[in-house]
């Protein structure tokens, strides 16, 4: 017997739930298509970023190569720790290891992980030691998001020597990172630019092209295998026209004073030797500097940071007096043999000027007003020139204005004159400030790089150079501009030389003489108070008054011309000549202190 | 004769779906092979190909049992589900902070799985005993209780997913056996407040589960890390895919669990939209030709029978995917024939076999 039980109920109910069936699946389908077709780019991207890890390759910089092909900077190989935060899992458990395993503060490290850019490695140690990479090799399987890369480290073999014009390394800035220079180079926080002296104006240069590889990681974050790689551009070398030789000679004649000096090629406007001191070490700017350091550094009174050659502005002193007297006889007011009387003071326009020799100078021409630094000669000439043909003389030997070197942050100076006067100070001019101007003090004030350019310029044959520091770039010489002639007739440089030759003949400057070398310079001293307080209170280091020495040699077809300024040296003569003397020496291969009265009349007064 | 085959059941075999269940689960030893190949267990495949030889064995032995048969011993199957969970809960080794597992002649069995079975078949008998047109909630209350126990034992373990399992198994049952829309309606709404008063039972790592589902960047490294992976792992395999062991986010190991509940999403990695299409249709095959055998079936008890199978089946398929698409929370639920794992291999087999059995009888006696 069969029993057929009444299944409508059941099979109509069955129908219902082969639709709902039909519809879930349908649902799932759709949202497999929304993610699958229509957001399939999108999940692409994140399992890429989950597998491919960038490895930055970076460049060497470029050496910084002397006029010889001496190495001046240069990169040492170094290791540093980097960490993908995003990689770990356990970022706390991997911050604590890993300060252990380094020995340094779980704060720093934190503090450095707070500063990165989503899926960069973030450097954690720079230039690591051979302890901590074999330590960290030692745990690479707990500590699989953490890795060793070999980076190249800037390093300045000089250390501190002509540290200003080579510059510095150091991390790249929030606002560099918006200027236009440093985009679209791959910088990140933590990228090292140039930050000073060549090394930041060459930074483009120098820089050359990171590289990178793109490495497949499995998910503990170890590599499986390379996908992409591209090498890194080494940056091309610069070579510089500083002689190294002659570099050392003029930090060593610099040792335990504050000051800068500078050499040039005259004609070509060539730097052979810079120096500013107190200097710094670059090297401690290679991994970062600390903010104590820095700060040590960049508050320290003596301000090392500076570079004083073309940052540093001084009143000339007597050194202006090259420019009053071209000007003069350029102008017509004087001839070489038009003589004053010099009774120690000028008394003019209600004032009584005084000349740096008590007792006077008696009848001076040109020539020995020069080489005898007479204030008397020069504010008659002042007097004659008036303000405006002597700033427009000044002007045009470079005065007032940046010479254009291939360094960052050079400053002008300033050459006072009326209009400057009304427009700043909104006061006129008085006639009394002229005379003051014509020996160099007053408002008037130059860097010794300016101060260097006039002597190259006397040197030259009245030609302005533009001073610089790269030759060539990667073997290929860098062109020059060609110096012009700023119209100075050659009878008038003449004459100024010869004053310059007496002054170290028979002058001033006697302390600068070489045996066999004859040297064309001129004395200075910038006042830093005036003459009456420094004579009540003597023997405070800080109120003497900078000493200057600009100088050319030989004086006939002249190869080297140089500024020297000792801060708070006292007078040139007795500061700055004995320094550039030194330097001038080992230029030429000389050696042996000079000797006064060695040459007939030496006059060993004060001189200002 | 009991146990003997009928020369009308080899004809009434469903080929269709018995082909459908087996290329199913060779897709999932493909699948398993994936995940595992370069991993510590590289054999795994293997075993699972073993354990689905094993299965089809079962399943035969299933299809040749006459349901009726086993429904005659229906209380004595729901008895035994008892005394084993309650022996899992007791005895079982503690493994990844659950009770699930007990150890069988070196092998690992999940009894939960078999529970499923057997309330089938014990929930299909009870409803086939019914014999009035429409049922109201109380008539399902006794059996409601009965499976209510079962699925409760199976949450203690803990294993949420399996004993959501019992609810669609339950409700289908229910449904096909006449039980009125308002009452089917009611009884949703029953468990949904149930669901809500277990919220502060759950454990922490549970309810994390549920936030981070809702909001999966609140921890993307812990909780929120599975439904992330997974839906990278299903996006970025496109409309044909990454290719066979091509797909980064599970041969890398980013995947998690992927030989098991989220084997579908290396699927969905290596075979692209294409490839997740071709599956769900054959799930969707599988899970037609269940209930299609249901209302085949000669009497009230088969249908019921294969209903609560394709019940729990289809609520399994469609929330395991569901999950790998981060459409539902996370939920340790494996893909039946699909994922690694002996028992729900063998469940999901006997499953099949019970619903052969019931089409093979259809014109018996």
């Amino acid at each position: 017997m069969r029993i057929y039980e009444d299944l409508r109920v059941v099979q109509a109910r069955l129908a219902v739930l082969q639709a709902l069936a039909v519809a879930l699946v349908a649902l799932l389908v759709i949202q497999f298509w929304n993610l699958q077709v229509i957001r399939a780019r999108h999940f692409r991207d994140l399992a890429e970023n989950n597998r491919s890890r960038l490895v930055i390759l970076a460049a060497p910089r470029g050496a910084l190569l002397d006029r010889e092909g001496q190495v001046l900077v240069d990169n040492r190989p170094s290791f540093n720790v980097v960490l993908v935060p995003e990689h770990a899992v356990d970022l706390d458990r991997v911050v604590t290891r890993l300060a252990a395993t380094l020995g340094m503060g779980e704060a720093t490290l934190r503090e450095r992980l707070a500063r990165r850019q989503p899926y960069r490695p973030v450097v954690v140690k720079t230039d690591a030691s051979l302890a901590d990479v074999a330590a960290l090799e030692a745990r690479r399987l707990e500590l699989p998001e953490v890795s060793v890369e070999v980076v190249p480290l800037r390093s300045y073999p000089l250390a501190s020597a002509a540290a200003h014009a080579l510059g510095r390394v150091g991390e790249i800035t929030e606002r560099q990172l918006e200027l236009a220079e440093f985009r679209g180079k791959g910088l990140a926080p933590g990228s090292l630019v140039g930050q000073a002296g060549i090394e930041s104006r060459y930074n483009r240069d120098l820089m050359g092209r990171d590289g990178f590889r793109r490495v497949i990681v499995n998910s503990r974050g170890l590599e499986v295998t390379e996908a992409d790689r591209q090498a890194p551009e080494d940056g091309p070398s610069l070579t510089l026209s500083i002689d190294a030789s002659l570099q050392a000679a003029v930090e060593k004649a610099f040792e335990g004073r504050a000051g800068a000096a500078v050499a040039l090629d005259p004609e070509t406007g060539e730097v052979l030797a810079m120096t500013s001191t107190p200097a710094y070490d670059p090297n401690k700017f290679t991994t970062g500097i600390d903010a104590s350091s820095w700060a040590s550094l960049a508050q320290d009174p003596e301000t090392p940071l500076m570079n004083r050659v073309i940052q540093g502005t001084y009143a000339p002193g007597s050194a202006f007096k090259l420019v009053a007297a071209t000007a003069a006889l350029e102008e017509g007011v004087i001839t070489p043999s038009t003589t004053f009387y010099c009774p120690g003071y000028l008394a003019v326009y209600n004032t009584v000027f005084r000349c740096a020799k008590p007792g006077g100078h008696g009848v001076m021409d040109l020539r020995h007003a020069i080489a005898r630094s007479c204030n008397v000669y020069f504010y008659q000439v002042g007097i004659r020139l008036e303000i405006g043909r002597l700033a427009k003389w000044a002007k045009l030997m470079g005065l007032g204005a940046p010479t254009g070197i291939d360094l960052p942050s050079e400053v002008g100076g300033l050459m006072p004159s009326p209009e400057w006067k009304m427009r700043i100070l909104k006061t006129p001019w008085y006639a009394g400030e002229t005379v003051s101007v014509a020996i160099g003090q007053g408002q008037v004030s130059a860097t010794p790089l300016q101060m260097a350019r006039i002597a190259a310029l006397i040197a030259n044959g009245g030609r302005l150079v533009r001073p610089h520091l790269v030759r060539a770039t990667a073997g290929r010489p860098v062109g020059g501009d060609t110096p012009v002639s700023i119209g100075i007739r050659p009878e008038t440089l003449a004459v100024v030389a010869d004053g310059m030759r007496m002054v170290v003949a028979e002058g001033t400057g006697w302390r600068a003489r070489l045996s066999s070398v004859e040297v064309c310079g001129k004395t200075g001293s910038a006042q830093v108070v005036a003459k009456s307080r420094l004579e009540r209170t003597p023997g405070i280091h800080e109120l003497l008054p900078h000493g200057w020495f600009l100088a050319f040699a030989p004086a006939d077809h002249p190869r080297i011309a140089l500024a020297v300024l000792v801060e708070h040296g006292g007078s040139g003569g007795e500061a700055a000549a004995p320094v550039a003397r030194q330097i001038l020496a080992h230029f030429f291969g000389l050696d042996r202190p000079a000797s006064p009265g060695a040459a007939g009349v030496v006059d060993t007064e004060a001189e200002d | 004769m009991a146990g003997g085959i009928d020369r009308r059941f080899v004809y009434n075999v469903d080929w269709v779906l018995l082909g459908t269940a087996l290329a199913l689960a060779l897709v999932g030893v493909a699948m398993v092979y994936s995940a595992t190949h370069s991993g510590r267990s590289p054999d795994l495949y293997l075993k699972q190909l073993a354990l689905v030889g094993v299965g089809t064995l079962g399943l035969v032995a299933a299809a040749t049992v006459d349901y009726r048969r086993l429904a005659d011993r229906a209380v004595l199957l729901y008895a035994l589900s008892v005394v084993a969970l309650l022996y899992v809960l007791r005895f079982a080794p503690v493994i990844a902070g659950t009770r699930r597992w007990v150890v069988i002649g070196g092998f690992q069995l999940q009894p939960s799985e078999l529970v499923k079975l057997a309330a089938a078949i014990f929930v299909a008998k009870v409803f086939a005993e019914f014999r009035q047109e429409t049922l109201g909630l109380r008539d399902v209350f006794v059996p409601g209780a009965a499976v209510a126990l079962l699925a409760l034992l199976i949450a203690r373990e803990p294993d949420l997913g399996t004993a959501a399992c019992l609810v669609p198994l339950f409700l289908s049952v229910a449904f096909l056996a006449g039980l009125r829309m308002r009452a089917v309606l009611g009884l949703a709404a029953v468990m949904l407040l149930l669901a809500a008063l277990t919220w502060p039972f759950l454990k922490d790592y549970q309810k994390t589960r549920i936030y981070t589902f809702l909001d999966p960047s609140l921890d993307p490294r812990g909780a929120g890390y599975q439904k992330i992976q997974s839906q990278i792992a299903v996006g970025s395999g496109g409309l044909v895919g990454r290719g066979f062991l091509e797909g980064s986010q599970a041969q890398l190991g980013y995947l998690p669990a992927r030989h098991t509940d989220f084997v579908f999403s290396v699927l969905a990695e290596e075979a692209g939209f294409v490839g997740v299409v071709v599956v769900l249709g054959l799930y969707l095959l599988v899970l037609w030709r269940m209930l299609e055998t249901a209302r085949l079936a000669r009497d009230r008890l088969g249908a019921f029978l294969v209903a609560g199978l394709a019940g729990s089946f289809g609520f399994q398929v469609v929330y395991n995917v569901a999950m790998v698409a981060g459409l539902v929370p996370v939920k340790g639920l494996p893909l039946p024939l699909m994922s690694y794992g002996g028992s729900s291999v063998l469940s999901s087999l006997i499953g099949v076999g019970l619903v052969l059995s019931v089409r093979g009888r259809r014109f018996a006696n």
